[in-house]
């Protein structure tokens, strides 16, 4: 009786071995256990796959506790959170340096806008947030009433989804890449940030005015 | 199994609801209840995905901070417990990725490799030697064989709950968890 065969693996009484495997590991009743009681296939498989099984059986009962320092570690990188959700975070051993996400945001559209033939890069920023509220990302990165730059940071690192309108004939993935890899550049060399992602959404083609 | 009661399907527990409410508006006290009622399970499924502790420290506490950043996103459609372990499934297959250790089992199941070598003659020495072997094992398992496993034999999800967690039937579930099964035994069969 070998378990790694095939699916209709078969004792020589006609009982599936897969059937007997599925007894065993999940404790389950047996489909007839009349014929089980007095079917010498039967049992020595039991007792075979039983034995098999009881180290796994032994292991998934072992009292397995999460780290004692886990929920602490987690609570305390989720205050940190709270506390920069809109800033990146830059730290020196002489302090921090914090660079508000809709920064960010206006950085990456200027070098979006910077690229040949991008000619609308949304995403002006907004610099109130209403009083008693937590920022919006969206908000802060968006153009006035038109979220359209969305900057996620935590400590030092940024992701930057920005949306763009090209001019019509240029090849738009060439464009995109480009716009990437400027955001990317502009953002380490003015803000120090690693950008991990530029997702650059393309929204619309304009006549060509270059 | 040691872990907490998973709430029977369809029926959330009242007082984990108000805790997702409270953390949804931004209650730290309320997301601490959460982490300290789910830790362990997790812990756990992670645990014996990635195989390592600390790789499964980090797996669950990276998880549980998407969970706190994406609370606006959790509608209640699934239950809380079946979306964070979603989440943690995830998390710990790109960490397999990650480390490219999602290697598919060789055809050849007469290799015996990654599995420790004949026991010992000490009876303690022969069961560590079990339970090491039951370990790698379960690493060595193709992932979409080994999350059904370990979710049902060391989560103690049933199959419908698997399920949902994965984002698959219940029948794909119950298929992947056997095959995870026979594969597994397969490999002990082997080693002894």
């Amino acid at each position: 009786m070998s378990p790694s065969n095939s699916e209709d693996d078969r004792l020589p009484c006609g009982v599936g071995v897969d059937t007997l495997l599925t007894q065993v590991a999940e404790h389950a009743p047996p489909r007839d256990p009349a014929h089980q009681r007095s079917c010498p296939h039967c049992r020595a498989a039991l007792a075979e796959l039983a034995d098999l099984w009881a180290p796994v059986t032994k292991l998934a009962a072992e009292d397995v506790r999460a780290p004692a320092g886990l929920l602490q570690e987690v609570m305390a990188q989720i205050r940190e959170l709270s506390r920069n959700a809109w800033h990146a975070v830059l730290t020196d051993p002489t302090g921090q340096t914090r660079i508000a996400a809709r920064v960010v945001g206006a950085v990456a559209r200027l070098a979006a806008e910077s690229v040949p033939h991008v000619s609308v890069a949304f995403g002006g920023g907004r610099p109130e947030t209403r009083a008693g509220q937590s920022p919006s990302l969206t908000e802060i990165a968006g153009a006035a009433g038109e979220p359209a730059t969305d900057v996620g940071v935590a400590g030092c690192h940024v992701i930057i989804d920005v949306q763009i309108a090209v001019d019509y004939g240029v090849p738009i993935a060439h464009v995109a890449q480009a716009v990437r890899s400027r955001i990317v550049e502009h953002l380490v060399a003015h803000t120090g940030l690693i950008t991990r992602e530029v997702n650059v959404i393309v929204i619309d083609v304009l006549p060509s005015l270059r | 199994m040691t872990q907490d009661a998973e709430p029977i399907a369809g029926r959330t527990d009242p007082m984990e609801e108000r805790w997702v409410s409270l953390a949804r508006e931004g209650n730290e006290d309320a997301f601490a209840s959460l982490v300290r009622a789910h830790q362990d399970r997790l812990y756990h499924v992670a645990l014996r995905l990635v195989g390592h502790p600390a790789d499964a420290q980090d797996a669950v506490q990276e998880s549980l901070l998407q969970v706190w950043q994406h609370l606006d996103g959790f509608r209640g459609e699934a239950q809380f417990s079946t979306w964070v372990m979603r989440i943690l499934i995830n998390r710990c297959h790109n960490v397999l990725r990650a480390r490219k250790l999602t290697v598919p089992l060789p055809d050849d199941i007469g290799s015996a490799e990654g599995l420790p070598q004949a026991p010992s003659a000490e009876d303690l020495a022969v069961r560590a030697q079990r339970r090491d072997a039951v370990r790698a094992a379960v690493l060595s398992l193709p992932f979409d064989q080994r999350a059904p496993l370990v979710l049902t034999v060391f989560g103690g999800y049933t199959h419908a709950e698997t399920g949902r967690i994965l984002g698959i039937s219940e029948t794909a579930a119950k298929v992947r968890a056997h095959r995870g099964r026979k594969t597994l035994l397969a490999r002990l069969q082997e080693w002894r």
